[in-house]
This record gives C-alpha cells, sequence and structure tokens, in this order.
C-alpha cells in the first residue's frame, strides 16, 4: 500500500512541475496549449544525455535547458511577434512530437538507463522531486499573493496597458513568464523519461502535457487547487497502468488506460457549470490569450 | 534596416491580408520550411538538393511512388477537410486522429456485423460488395461524427476547450482501437496476430483507372464544402460564426447548433479516411488495422498544415494536400534509401509547422521597401 501512494505522489510530481510552468504562463496572460510538446522535449533531450554521459543530473539540466529555449521560442512567437496563442502553442506541441520522434530513433539511445545511473538517493522512501515539488507549489502561492514580483505578474495577466502605465515592463516579464513555463515544462519531462519511466518511447509523454493544461484551467489559476489536482491524476494514472493494483481482474487493462482521459474531459465539463463558470470567470487572468500591443 | 541601398521596415496591414497574399506568404513558408529541413540531411551526410530531388522524383514520376502518393492524398486530403470546416467557425479540430480511428472501428464493425472475420487463406464468406462497401463508409463516416459530436456538444453547450477534449478523446479513440485488435479484443486477426482481420476480398473496394475509388469521395467531398461555405445560408452561418461570435449570436443564429454542426461534419470526413485507410485495396497490408496504426493516425496532424496553409478553403485544400501527399511518401523513400532514420516524415511535420507559425505574423504585418533617398546616411 505504501508503495502505492509513493507511486502516486511521484506521477503527481510529474503534473505538479508541467502544471506550475504553465500556471505561471497563465498568469502573465499568455496561454501556452504546447506543453506536451515542452514535455517531450525535456524527455527526450535529458533522457539522451543521461544515455550518452552517463551524469544523471546533467539530463535534469538539460531538460529543463531546452524547455526553457523552447518557452523562448513561444515568446518570440507570441509576444514579439503576436502570433495567435493558440496556434504558437500548436507549432509548439508538434514540433515536439515530430523532431524528438526523429531524434529518438536517430539517438537510438532508448534505454532501459545503465543501472549504476538512474538511483535518486530517496528520503523516507520518496524521491527528492516530490519534495521539491510541493516545495515549488507553496513558494509559487507565495511569489503570486505575497510578493509585489508576484503582484506585478499577475497585473500583467490581468491588464498590460494598466501595468505598463504603472512602470511594469509588460514584454520583459510575460518573457521571463513563458521561459520559466518552459524550464518547468522540460524539467517534468526529463523527470518522466529519467525517473517514471526510464526508457524512451514513441510519443511517450501520451498527453500528460494537456492533463497537466487542462489541471490549470481546473486550478483557477490557484497552484494550491493545482497540487490537489495533480495528486488525483497522479493517482488515476497509476491506477490506470496497474490496475491489478487495486482492482484486479474488474476490466481489460486497454479500457483502463482510457479513464485519465475520460476523467480530464469531465473535470473539463464540471468546471463549465454554472456555479464553477462564475467563479471561474473572476478568477482568470482578464488578458490570457490576447499579445499586447502597445497603443 | 537596410540592405543595398534599400531601407526596410516593418509596417502593420491597415486592411487584412487578401487571399492571395495570404497564399503567397504559406507559399514561402513552406519553402523556408524545406529549407531549414534540410538542415537535417546536412546533418546525416546527406546531400539535401539529391535527397529532394529524390523526394519529389519518387513520389510524382515513379509508378510505384505516385500510387502511394495518391494513397496519402486521399487519406491527407479527408484529414485536412475534417479540419478546415470547425476552423472556418473558429474552431479547433485536432481530433483528425480519434475519429479516423473511430472511422477504421465503424468500418470493420460492419464486416463484424456480417461475421466476415476473414483473414487470408480461409473460405471468402461471399459478400455483396454493393451493399457491404456503401455500409461500411456509411458506418465509418457515423462513428466518426458522433466521436467528434461529442466534442462539438461540450463546446457549443458549455464552452468547454475543444483542442483539449480532442487531444483526449484521440487517446482514448487510441486506446479503444488497442481493445479491439488485441489480446483477445472482437476485430482480433483469428490466426493471434496482433491486429485486425482482414477485409474479405469480396469486400475489397474496386479500383478504378487503377486508383482507390475513395478517391473520387474525397474530391467530391472538396467541391461539396466549397458550395457549402461559399453559397449556402448554413456556410454563411459558419463563417460569421468563425468571424465575430457574439455579432453571430446577436444575429439570431444558434452558435451550438453551427458548432454542433461543422464538428460532425468534421467527424463524420475524417471518419471515412479510417474507412479509405484500412478498408483496402486488398493484398497490399492496406486491407487490414495494423498493429502500428498509431504511425497513420499521427500523420493525420498533417491536416493542421494543409489547412492553414490552404486558408480553409476546401478547394485550395486538393493540390496542398496532394503536395504534402507526395513530400511524406518521398520521404520515406529517402529515409531507407540514404539510411536515415524513422521518423523524418514527423520531423517534417514539425519543422513545417513551426515554419508556418512564425510567418502567420506576416498575416498581420508587412515588410515596406523603400530607396534610400540619395544624400542621406
Amino acid at each position: 500500500m505504501w508503495e502505492l501512494i509513493a507511486r502516486i505522489l511521484e506521477a503527481s510530481t510529474i503534473f505538479v512541475f508541467a502544471g506550475i510552468g504553465e500556471l505561471i504562463n497563465q498568469r502573465s496572460g499568455v496561454l501556452n496549449v504546447g506543453v506536451e510538446g515542452m514535455m517531450l522535449f525535456g524527455a527526450t533531450f535529458g533522457f539522451i544525455t543521461v544515455m550518452l554521459t552517463g551524469n544523471f543530473l546533467l539530463g535534469f539540466l538539460v531538460g529543463m535547458a531546452i524547455g526553457g529555449a523552447l518557452g523562448l521560442l513561444h515568446g518570440f512567437l507570441s509576444i514579439t511577434l503576436k502570433v495567435n496563442q493558440v496556434v504558437s502553442g500548436m507549432g509548439i506541441w508538434l514540433l515536439g512530437f515530430g523532431l524528438t520522434t526523429y531524434i529518438m530513433y536517430l539517438s537510438e539511445a532508448i534505454g532501459p538507463l545503465p543501472t549504476e545511473v538512474g538511483k535518486l538517493s530517496t528520503i523516507a522512501g520518496l524521491s527528492p522531486f516530490v519534495y521539491i515539488g510541493i516545495a515549488l507549489v507553496f513558494i509559487t502561492w507565495f511569489i503570486f499573493y505575497r510578493t509585489s514580483f508576484g503582484l506585478r505578474i499577475r497585473s500583467v495577466g490581468e491588464d498590460p496597458s494598466v501595468a505598463e502605465v504603472s512602470g511594469i515592463n509588460v514584454t520583459k516579464t510575460r518573457y521571463l513568464c513563458v521561459i520559466i513555463g518552459g524550464m518547468l515544462g522540460g524539467l517534468a519531462g526529463a523527470i518522466f523519461s529519467l525517473f517514471y519511466v526510464t526508457t524512451l518511447s514513441y510519443n511517450l509523454t501520451m498527453g500528460w502535457g494537456f492533463i497537466a493544461l487542462a489541471l490549470v484551467f481546473f486550478s483557477m489559476w490557484n497552484p494550491l487547487i493545482l497540487l490537489g489536482g495533480s495528486l488525483l491524476f497522479g493517482a488515476l494514472w497509476k491506477i490506470s497502468l496497474t490496475p491489478e493494483m487495486v482492482l484486479p481482474g474488474v476490466m481489460s487493462m486497454y479500457i483502463w488506460r482510457m479513464i485519465p482521459f475520460i476523467v480530464t474531459i469531465l473535470v473539463l465539463v464540471f468546471i463549465s457549470t454554472k456555479w464553477f463558470r462564475i467563479r471561474w470567470g473572476l478568477a482568470k487572468p482578464a488578458a490570457l490569450a490576447k499579445p499586447y500591443i502597445r497603443e | 534596416m537596410k540592405i543595398g541601398g534599400y531601407e526596410l521596415r516593418l509596417e502593420r496591414r491597415l486592411a487584412p491580408i487578401s487571399g492571395w497574399g495570404a497564399a503567397k506568404i504559406s507559399i514561402l513558408a513552406v519553402i523556408v520550411g524545406l529549407a531549414l529541413f534540410s538542415i537535417l540531411f546536412i546533418l546525416a551526410g546527406v546531400n539535401p538538393l539529391s535527397a529532394y530531388t529524390h523526394i519529389f522524383s519518387y513520389a510524382f514520376m515513379s509508378p510505384h511512388g505516385l500510387g502511394l502518393t495518391i494513397n496519402r492524398f486521399i487519406f491527407l486530403l479527408l484529414c485536412t477537410l475534417a479540419f478546415i470546416i470547425p476552423l472556418r467557425a473558429g474552431l479547433w479540430n485536432i481530433g483528425m486522429t480519434g475519429q479516423f480511428y473511430f472511422g477504421a472501428l465503424g468500418a470493420f464493425a460492419v464486416l463484424y456485423a456480417f461475421g466476415a472475420v476473414w483473414v487470408p487463406g480461409a473460405p471468402d464468406p461471399g459478400l455483396s460488395p454493393a451493399i457491404v462497401i456503401p455500409l461500411m463508409i456509411i458506418a465509418a463516416a457515423l462513428f466518426g461524427a458522433v466521436w467528434a459530436a461529442i466534442v462539438g456538444f461540450l463546446k457549443g453547450k458549455l464552452g468547454v476547450n475543444e483542442i483539449v477534449v480532442t487531444v483526449m478523446l484521440n487517446f482514448v479513440a487510441l486506446w479503444l482501437v488497442r481493445y479491439m485488435i488485441f489480446a483477445g479484443g472482437p476485430f482480433m486477426n483469428p490466426g493471434g496476430r496482433s491486429e485486425s482481420f482482414n477485409v474479405a476480398p469480396s469486400a475489397c473496394p474496386p479500383l478504378i483507372w487503377g486508383v482507390p475509388f475513395t478517391i473520387f469521395l474525397a474530391l467530391g467531398i472538396a467541391v461539396l464544402l466549397y458550395f457549402l461555405l461559399a453559397k449556402t445560408k448554413i456556410g454563411y452561418q459558419i463563417k460569421a460564426l468563425g468571424h465575430n461570435p457574439a455579432a453571430a449570436r446577436y444575429s439570431g443564429m444558434s452558435p451550438l447548433k453551427i458548432t454542433l454542426l461543422v464538428f460532425i461534419i468534421g467527424g463524420a470526413i475524417a471518419g471515412i479516411a479510417g474507412y479509405h485507410y484500412f478498408g483496402g485495396p486488398c493484398g497490399a497490408g492496406l486491407d487490414k488495422i495494423q498493429r502500428n496504426f498509431y504511425l497513420i493516425g499521427d500523420l493525420a496532424f498533417y491536416g493542421i498544415i494543409c489547412g492553414l496553409i490552404s486558408l480553409g478553403n476546401p478547394l485550395a485544400a486538393i493540390p496542398v494536400s496532394l503536395f504534402f501527399g507526395g513530400l511524406t511518401v518521398g520521404i520515406r523513400d529517402v529515409q531507407g534509401k540514404f539510411h536515415m532514420a524513422f521518423g523524418l516524415d514527423y520531423a517534417l511535420l514539425a519543422v513545417l509547422m513551426i515554419t508556418i507559425v512564425a510567418f502567420q505574423f506576416f498575416y498581420r504585418y508587412k515588410i515596406i521597401r523603400t530607396k534610400e533617398p540619395k544624400g542621406r546616411g
């Protein structure tokens, strides 16, 4: 039982990193539907780095760096070029999907990881990422609601022209947020490939990035609610992968694998109900997905 | 910026870009994308020029390649049309993949219902093609339409984000197909292989002039959709919703109806692509749902690229899909010929997509070139 809970927490951590990254992104008014692409890049490059160098830590750093670079690209497209943010996010996603597929087969470094790497010293039976992830949630909450820096980010997401008048550099703030968001997305991917599944395969993140995106909508842009949602989906994912640990022999494993995706849709339907929508509308960054054009 | 005596500067377009102007930008984007993509050839030690020559000569000149190109073209055209119709209403159908899988399931469900679970070597169940083939197509369209209608309903009624929902439904459909064809699923090959049973010879689609008859279906749908958008009231309402949802609502039309309709049309077309790709022609491995069906399913995302390039015009989608059909077929052959890694066609998808996205900038800005006045600077 403890084993199951530990694995659930580790799966949830991946949603936390990707979700917090997306949340920071959206709080500054930039929608990024391409988290999945950033995760794929982080997962693939991080993994290949470890296979080539044997340096486990370097893999995570490379994953973060490549995610940050993609965040910069998304920023360039959506902030500087003012391309429709959905279109730009689609571009990032398909860039990640297509290019990492080729790079994975090209490198032939699909694992499994050599046994001498791939071990993280655990703290009370849990990977350090679990603790870092939980800390990240509270730090993000603190920054957003208790610091002037967080207030600046939120004001950029609410009303960029007012923010600009009050002396905040909108472009700079948004760039900072998309780069941080990308780094966290890339890191989430690296944790996924290096720590969670420990092999590379075709389109390996299998929709985790899109679920993280849905979780951010669900969270009403509050990191604490996001943590709760991540725990729920971590549990769902783990159970759908190994249903025999909970309910042996109830359904075909293929049907189990659909459940996280179906529940994501149900969650989205739930947050569209009137009760939720009123609260959601108030919480939503008013300038979300709108490019800022200085008058 | 100054280049060769000319001063270049960016200027915001005051009027929306014309169709032809946008087409020129798309063509430029594809050329730049292909040029960028040649980096991958250079890195693999392949001369990009000979690679591209090979791609196009194989895809459009060689008889074998041309056959594959036409087959891929039909698939891509249907996926593009499935993407275009919701796009014209301002909606993103990323669910062509899932609708395509559902279409395949619908087509095979008809065979299953007739008890025609056939494998090569077994006696032919003696189906009547004039009944079974139309039924397979109708079932494919129906299954795809139902799968997409979920999205249309959720978007139209509750405003649920259609991108996330379509992606989620893609994965649900992926696992449903696996359930149906793997590990004792109903459509599993009776020989025990992890793929579906084959289309019985008596249900094999006819070739007309050596090409799958579905080409006429796809072209016919493209023409029909063109007239739907250009000449009918429904087409006008679809475009109105895409231009200005609020105004469309005030004008008294029902956004729910239109949203549902565009997704149903898109889903039905993607479903027919599922029949086209897995329903035959027989004998070339294309008459069953293969175990790696997802490799072709994910190529449905090329429909996004083709749809964006053809600017939502169903007739423009025809040459664009043909071009990309040939490109994807040719690139797969280059991969084998020059011993490059698998996945080159997906990498091309990636590079083209991001280039086209970046070039959308020029839909709103233009480069003004003026001769620098003499005696300055």
